[in-house]
């Protein structure tokens, strides 16, 4: 594994010779100077998996892309981080047979875009071991540790560079994570967690509106599904006027976007609806993948305006100023606002829970799929109470059983639900389509993928009764009643 | 997958362990992930590459698996390619073949996991008929067979080819001359008349008896990569231009 070490000046391959003598010794020294440009994803997912890319500027960065980092990235795009030069002096690390047993290098980087005070960063010394010579660097790592100046890095140089620019190593989260108190009042929680899902949707606009990839739009539609759930759900916190207002831009919010994600969700899983046909008529579905990808096109044409307008901006602003005068309201027109949070939101959750229970007891194999797609939709408002108030105030042993018995639902319901919006798409899709060249073919193939996403959805529903029963069990519904009891 | 290649011969001293290593240097050159398994206990691969011929827990270790043969491999002084060292226990590396019920499919079960890593895989090997030969004739795709011009080393070739020709899927063989003195009638004859009598076909390029073959020892390192342009350096360049040219 490469070393690094943080070394002060002077530095110099001459002194770091010394030190590892004389069981090792350094070959002939060659100097550089590289530029490299640091990438990760907007939420840092190569940082995450403890990963590294960096390509020379004007490289396309995912042409060098190992194979776990674009395991690591997905469908995400990558995103420069910093831009580091980097002036090195290298030698060859060598054993007593004169073996080159390691690279050593010393790098000294400087941040081109900081101001001047920040450019420079700190020397690094960096044992990188040819494959089988672990041992020797940790020799050497000790000896340099010994006799000279210098401890071991404690953040890499994207790391360091970042940091130096201003920005978090880790990148932007998406997630909630507020920290809330059992006894806090209901109010003050739920404009805690608004306002981080407000951030979230604040970060995730700009790389929504450029297009960079698609998880900027799932985020942000995300983060606005949980804070209309929290709207919802915890109406008696709010005042009734202003909220009814917001409730409906959120609601605006969510549609004039819909349309875009649906059809994201189509070209990404193109390829696996592509293969639910029989290999020969698979070619045969190009004209739909087109037309798939010329609407979405105009969707997000449409979304660009939408979000850009007047309306939109307004909306998250009177967000913002119903948050910032919440503390001051009087309690009057909010019957839940002093009571403690805990309350308010287990409350909450064994509403929502009662709720799905009788929704899904009326569901039979008869029933249109539109039951099945309410039941999803308070699912996901259950998912929703549990993340964000459920999670941070009870003990995860007793909130995890219940997430993954809705998650199991979830996935039933979810899988039905993308089935059938797809076959309803794809039946909508047939003119564009048959006007395309091949557009005869890509018609039959069509109504073979559509025909196996009916089946696919009829498997799904028969499958619904299983996981519906471990959700309403006897055990879970004790469980709900103690863990929420408020 | 990786195309394993063995140097043998039956033989010793008919320029195996320099063709491995000048072969695998060259592929290792071009770019192609190559593995050299220095299986003779005497060491001489691992020597040229400066490395120690060590491997924890033995050949016995690897052939029963219980060492990860990953954690064994050295990386050499040169890109893309890397050593699998000899050991001294490899002289016993027969007795340890000989425990197992399919003794000779022991080698390819050693290097299954490196299947993906490597394009090329080369396996010197020491001078015997034993156990070890039979085991790397089950591994290798292919037999690169150093032969020099003199009746002895044409009769073990005749004896190599209907080894390598016994097994169900027996890698292809490929000879070449080795050590050739282009000059020496005997030579000459020899070859030519190797070339009309036998059945299989010799390679073209010959690698010639040469003064950087022999100081490979002193500089340890491929001839390629210390005196590139000289006639052995160019004749090994040839060769292996063949020897691709041949596994397709």
């Amino acid at each position: 594994m490469t070393v690094e070490l943080i070394a002060a000046e002077p530095l110099s391959l001459g002194a770091i010779g010394d030190a590892l003598g004389p069981r090792l010794r350094l070959g002939a020294e060659v100097r550089t100077s590289t530029e490299r440009v640091f990438y990760d994803t907007f939420d840092g997912l190569l940082h995450e998996a403890g990963l590294t890319h960096w390509a020379a500027p004007d490289t396309p960065p995912r042409r060098t892309l190992s194979e776990p980092a674009r395991e690591a990235i997905g469908v995400r795009a990558l995103l420069p981080v910093a831009h580091v030069r980097v002036r090195s002096s290298t030698a060859p690390l060598l054993d007593s047979l004169q073996k080159t047993v390691a690279k050593v290098s010393i790098e000294r980087p400087t941040l081109p875009q900081a101001s001047r005070a920040q450019r420079r960063l700190r020397p690094r010394i960096v044992l990188e071991p040819v494959r089988g010579y672990d041992s020797e660097v940790e020799h050497a790592r000790r000896l340099l540790r010994a006799k000279l100046e210098c401890s071991d890095a404690e953040q890499s140089l994207r790391e360091e560079a970042a940091i130096g620019l201003g920005t978090d190593p880790a990148g932007a989260s998406s997630s909630v994570d507020v920290a809330l108190t059992p006894t806090q009042r209901a109010d003050e929680a739920a404009a805690a967690v608004l306002t981080r899902l407000q951030e979230v949707i604040e970060q995730n606009l700009p790389g929504t509106l450029a297009d960079i990839d698609s998880e900027f739009l799932h985020d942000y539609r995300v983060a606005l599904r949980k804070a209309r759930t929290v709207l919802r759900e915890l109406s008696g916190v709010f005042p009734r006027e202003r909220l009814a207002a917001l409730r409906g831009e959120l609601k605006w919010l969510q549609a004039i976007t819909g349309d875009r994600r649906d059809l994201d969700v189509y070209v990404l899983d193109f390829e696996e609806l592509r293969a639910l046909v029989p290999a020969e008529q698979q070619p045969e579905l190009e004209p739909v993948k087109r037309v798939l990808s010329h609407r979405r096109g105009s969707a997000h044409k449409q979304m660009l305006k939408d979000l850009e307008s007047r309306r939109a901006r307004t909306a998250m602003k009177s967000w913002t100023t119903m948050l910032d005068y919440l503390p001051r309201l009087s309690d009057d027109d909010r019957p839940d606002a002093a009571r403690t949070i805990d309350d308010v939101s287990s409350e909450r959750i064994r509403f929502v829970y009662r709720r799905m229970l009788k929704m899904g007891s009326a569901i039979t194999p008869a029933s249109a799929p539109d039951a099945y797609h309410e039941l999803r939709k308070q699912g996901k408002e259950l998912r929703y109470l549990l993340e964000l108030f459920g999670q941070p105030l009870h003990d995860p042993r007793v909130v995890k059983p219940m997430v993954k018995a809705l998650k199991d639902l979830q996935d039933v319901l979810g899988r039905h639900q993308d089935r059938d919006i797809q076959a309803k798409m794809l039946r909508g899709l047939a003119d564009e389509v048959k006007a395309q060249t091949g557009g005869a073919q890509a018609l039959m193939a069509t109504g073979v993928l559509v025909q196996r996403l009916d089946d696919d959805a009829a498997a799904a529903r028969a499958e619904f009764a299983q996981s519906f029963q471990a959700f309403s069990s006897r055990e879970q519904r004790e469980h709900v009643k103690e863990a929420f009891s408020g | 997958m990786s195309k394993v290649l063995a140097t043998y011969n039956i033989k010793g001293g008919v320029g195996k362990t320099s063709a491995a290593v000048n072969l695998a240097y060259l592929a290792a050159a071009a770019g192609k992930r190559t593995l050299l398994w220095d299986l003779d206990p005497q060491a001489a691969s691992t020597f040229l590459f400066r490395i120690q011929p060590k491997v924890q827990g033995g050949g016995r270790g690897l052939v029963r698996l219980r060492t990860v043969v990953s954690d064994q491999i050295k990386g050499t002084d040169y890109e893309h390619l890397d050593l699998l060292p000899a050991d001294f226990s490899y002289r016993h590396l027969d007795l340890a073949l000989d425990s197992f019920n399919r003794p000779t499919s022991r080698l390819g079960r050693v290097l299954e996991p490196l299947q993906d890593e490597y394009d090329y895989i080369f396996l010197d090997c020491p001078p015997s008929i034993s156990l070890v030969s039979e085991s790397v004739f089950d591994a290798a795709d292919a037999l690169l067979v150093p032969i020099i011009p003199a009746a002895l080393s044409a009769r073990t070739f005749e004896q190599l080819e209907e080894l390598a020709a016994a097994g169900n899927d027996a890698p292809q063989v490929l000879a070449f001359w080795s050590m050739t003195k282009g000059r020496r009638r005997r030579h000459r004859r020899a070859m030519t008349a190797l070339a009309e009598s036998h059945q299989l076909k010799v390679l073209e390029a010959a690698i010639p008896t040469s003064e950087e073959v022999e100081e490979m020892g002193e500089e340890r390192q491929p001839v390629a990569a210390f005196a590139p342009k000289s006639r052995a350096a160019i004749a090994y360049g040839e060769l292996w231009a063949e020897v691709q040219d041949r596994l397709g």
